[in-house]
């Protein structure tokens, strides 16, 4: 099973996992199309939501679009998504990506994209 | 004591709403409670401990549509 | 418990014989024609079948039309009320069936919002019938360039009609080899239509079952295909006989075809406000449901035991408001046995309250199916109280091998349910014995007679036929036959118009009495459900204030037929703060939310006033639409007095120490004089008391909704809503000043 995983103590809090998530897919940098999320804390550490590849999004996708694909990273398959945003209001890490001008929701698919932008080594991919 | 507006019988001291709602069988589960006007939410439930004087609202939420 | 993810997947249809089905098809008229795409929820065009002369129209929707009847059951009236006369009974080749989805259907970002409406002139009641049905049919029709189909006529031999929206044809075919039961011939046109697996969540099919022929409880099953589970679903356009109808017309199955579902077909004015909204609505579901309601665990049926609790669950022919034997259909006996968890469970996309729950692999012990195992959907609350606890049952096994056949066969478990209440009492009154069921021993409780009374339904033979009559024929067959009491059978038939009451004991609240008897359509608890309100909770004391309730919440419910919604995701979850609104009942958020999507999709900005006048309008036009059809007077909003209050002495002593002390408390006998009095004496004073509430009630209700004491509208009214069409003028200008 391939997912990311975090190490909260390690971040900084820089946003480059967000900016390189968001900037994959949707062009621009906007942490609001990150299917990675940083969040401040008061205390100066930082939150790092990221998918844990649990499939509840799949679980709760009445159309069947998401799947797991051979090493478990679920897969939205867009051409068949009615847009219908269950996967987006149940993901339990709130990772989901809905943005108003897209009629379909965008999530995680483990690419590393924001493992590599990382400057800490706080998120990696791991394959169990 | 009054539980919706009808006198309620049953008060006796120390008197939760928990007490009131066993004794009613109320087993509905969206419920809003008020004593006095002021919301209680659930988990205060157990420990507000009622007045002979209170005025509790216990009022049951429809479902189904 | 039975989890989704370890579910073994249904079996496909053999397409062998599916190939050899479509084969036989004829084709008696096809047409093609360039689908309207949706604007703002709308495409403004009717399409007409007449299945006589298989004629097909596709006429504009006037501006006017739009403007006062909305969409939904607001469109089906207008063109039920077109297409008929004041002669027009149910089986007249002029009744209609129409059907009609309303503008914010098939919006997918949102929970219930996929619904169909569909009326026509019922067999049981002889006036107009309104169903709100999930599945996919409503949304594709919309989809497939329609606001609302209307079907007339009467085809010789049994037709489908096909609508594919993508290529824009409409078929009418003769198709003889299909079954007529829905579970497979749901199956057989979905497996047919479709182009391949994945193409069958895009087809819908609309059909009735083999009881539609020769019983009037018949309802209309729409399906969607389940691609988890990979079997089709059936949901229910349950109330009032219009299977009865479709079948009378000789149509077998409407099929509508569609494939490329989006999140904007409707061409919406703001994508943004309905995007919103339906996230906010996900999270609330994802995070208040376990707190409050449980419908993606047990759907509607969590609340059977609890409403045991409060007196409230038919029993026994409404005799009693609860049984000690509720727990064995408790909300966790379904979760926990029988009802598969973790599925994705909504009857239209974006349904995150999944509430259309199913007993999966299910092995049914009798019947023409002995032996299957099948997918059961439901039982939804209303068919579980009134296939079990109303009739003696509580046995779930029985109880979902009812709802399945009632299901397949077209029949509608609400009226089926309080139907047999009925019989069995009858039955142990003596008023039926084996010897007139033909050996029937129609006691409560016995599952063996009930379901073979109901396949004998479906093969039209012995008892069933008496059966198929519905309870309000059943009653008037009897006295005829010199059995029974007539004035006790009018007591004790639970129907009202013709129609079965729906499966809430009303006896401790007036409100509700009125709830189900001040209705349209016949006793039905979807124009308003005030028994909390109203006995529990003491929020409407007065004649004024339930007046007021009995005028807002059927209008505000009327609201959700027009635009083409469930009403179950304003009140079945609640945001987490609601508690702290003024109105908590009202759901205040949800129905700002509402008014957001209508505004999101049509662009036009409403408050909550213009949704009541929205409703009052088409709701005044079906009042006007019963007087065209003889009925929709005061004395048609009577009700049998099992909804008000004891019967029979048993009744009033199982609830002794409470009648005696109204006794005391409301009538304004003194407690020596009670005590002085014979159980008849009280029995009689209790019902003359609480008849004459009912009358009172319904002089506070009346001229609240804006109707003379004898319910007629008054042209002040229809003026001030709009509405004072000259059709309706007419029919209400020389009722104006009849007296009740």
């Amino acid at each position: 099973m391939k997912r990311l995983e975090k190490d909260e103590s390690l971040c900084i809090g820089c946003r480059q996992c967000e900016e390189a998530c968001s900037k994959a897919f949707y062009k621009v940098a906007d942490s609001a199309k990150s299917c990675i999320r940083i969040t401040d804390r008061e205390d100066g550490t930082h939150g790092i939501a990221v998918c844990t590849q649990c499939g509840k999004c799949a679980e709760v996708c009445n159309t069947g679009v998401i799947t797991a694909d051979a090493k478990g990273v679920y897969r939205l398959n867009k051409k068949e998504c009615a847009g219908c945003l269950m996967c987006v209001g149940f993901c339990p890490e709130n990772v989901m990506v809905q943005c108003d001008d897209y009629l379909e929701p965008s999530k995680c698919t483990a690419c590393g994209l924001c493992v590599k932008a990382c400057p800490t080594g706080a998120i990696r991919i791991v394959e169990e | 004591m009054k539980l919706n507006n009808r006198p309620y019988a049953d008060w006796h001291e120390g008197l939760t709403i928990r007490g009131v709602m066993e004794h009613m069988n109320f087993t509905w589960p969206k419920l809003v409670v008020k004593v006095n006007g002021q919301l209680i939410w659930p988990e205060d439930y157990d420990k507000v401990v009622l007045n002979e004087d209170d005025d509790l609202k216990i009022h049951h939420l429809l479902g189904g549509g | 418990m039975i989890r989704m993810c370890d579910l073994p997947r249904y079996a496909d249809a053999d397409m062998e014989e599916i190939k050899k089905m479509k084969e036989a098809h004829e084709v008696l008229n096809q047409v093609t024609y360039d689908p309207t795409p949706l604007h703002r929820g709308y495409t403004d065009k009717r399409l007409k079948i007449d299945v006589t002369d298989n004629s097909v129209s596709i006429i504009d929707i006037p501006q006017e039309v739009k403007e006062k009847f909305t969409g939904g059951k607001g469109y089906c009236l207008r063109y039920l009320w077109d297409a008929t006369n004041p002669d027009t009974k149910w089986n007249s080749p002029e009744n209609a069936i129409t059907m009609s989805a309303g503008p914010i259907a098939g919006i997918t970002q949102y929970g219930g919002t996929g619904k169909c409406l569909v009326c026509t002139i019922s067999p049981m009641t002889d006036i107009p019938i309104d169903s709100n049905v999930g599945g996919y049919f409503g949304p594709f029709l919309k989809f497939s360039g329609f606001d609302v189909i209307e079907l007339t006529g009467k085809a010789k031999e049994d037709v489908i009609i096909v609508i594919d929206g993508n290529k824009g044809t409409i078929s009418i075919e003769k198709a003889p080899l299909e079954h007529k039961d829905a579970h497979i011939l749901g199956e057989e046109l979905t497996a047919m239509y479709a182009e391949d697996e994945n193409d069958r969540k895009n087809v819908a099919v609309v059909c009735s079952g083999s009881a539609a022929e020769h019983c009037n409880l018949s309802m209309l099953n729409f399906t969607f295909y389940d691609p988890k589970r990979n079997v089709v679903r059936l949901k229910q356009a349950g109330r009032g006989g219009i299977g009865r109808v479709f079948a009378d017309k000789h149509i077998k199955a409407l099929v509508c075809h569609f494939r490329g579902v989006k999140a904007n077909l409707n061409d919406v004015y703001d994508i943004k406000i309905i995007n919103k909204d339906g996230l906010k609505f996900h999270r609330e579901v994802a995070t208040q449901d376990d707190k409050q309601n449980s419908m993606r665990k047990s759907g509607t049926a969590y609340s059977i035991r609890t409403l045991s609790d409060y007196d409230i669950l038919p029993t026994h022919n409404y005799k009693y408001g609860g049984t000690d034997k509720v727990d064995e259909m408790a909300p966790e006996v379904w979760r926990e046995k029988w009802l598969t968890q973790g599925g994705a469970d909504g009857c239209w996309y974006g349904c995150s309250m999944a509430c259309a729950k199913t007993a999966d692999h299910f092995l049914l012990k009798t019947g023409p199916y002995k032996g299957h195992r099948v997918c059961v959907d439901g039982p939804e609350y209303e068919s579980a109280a009134g296939l079990g606890p109303n009739c003696g049952i509580t046995d779930p096994q029985v109880i979902l091998e009812l709802n399945f056949y009632c299901d397949t066969y077209g029949i509608d478990t609400i009226s089926y349910g309080t139907m047999t209440a009925f019989l069995m009492e009858c039955y142990e009154n003596g008023i039926l014995n084996k010897e007139r069921t033909g050996g029937l021993e129609l006691v409560w409780g016995n599952a063996e007679a009930d379901l073979e009374m109901l396949h004998q339904m479906a093969r039209n033979e012995g008892f069933g036929k008496i059966a198929a009559l519905g309870a309000h024929k059943q009653k008037l067959y009897f006295a005829e036959q010199g059995w029974g009491d007539p004035a006790f059978l009018n007591d004790i038939a639970m129907e009202q118009k013709g129609l079965e009451y729906s499966e809430y004991g009303c006896k401790e609240s007036l409100a509700q009495q009125g709830g189900y008897g001040l209705t349209n359509k016949g006793p039905q608890h979807d124009e308003a459900w005030l028994i909390f309100m109203d006995q529990v909770n003491n929020q409407i004391p007065t004649f004024e204030d339930k007046a007021e309730a009995l005028y807002y919440y059927p209008m505000f419910r009327t609201w959700f037929g027009l635009l083409g919604l469930c009403k179950l995701p304003w009140n079945d979850i609640v945001p987490a703060d609601n508690s702290l609104t003024d109105e908590p009942a009202k759901v205040p958020e949800h129905v700002d939310n509402y008014l957001d999507l209508y505004y999101g999709v049509t662009g036009t900005k409403i408050d909550r006033d213009d949704m009541i006048r929205m409703s009052e309008r088409v709701y005044n036009f079906q009042r006007i639409f019963n007087i065209r059809l003889g009925k929709g007077l005061r004395k048609n909003d009577a009700i049998p007095y099992r909804s008000q209050g004891p019967v029979t002495e048993e009744e009033y002593l199982s609830r002794q120490e409470r009648y005696d002390r109204q006794l005391v408390d409301l009538v304004g006998y003194t407690r020596e004089e009670v005590e002085k009095m014979t159980l008849k004496e009280k029995m009689a004073a209790t019902r003359r008391h609480r008849e004459s509430e009912y009358e009172k009630l319904i002089d506070a209700v009346y001229p609240k909704r804006g109707w003379t004491l004898n319910g007629v509208p008054t042209v002040a009214h229809l003026k001030e809503l709009g509405m004072d069409l000259p059709e309706l003028l007419e029919i209400v200008e020389p009722l104006q000043d009849v007296q009740p």
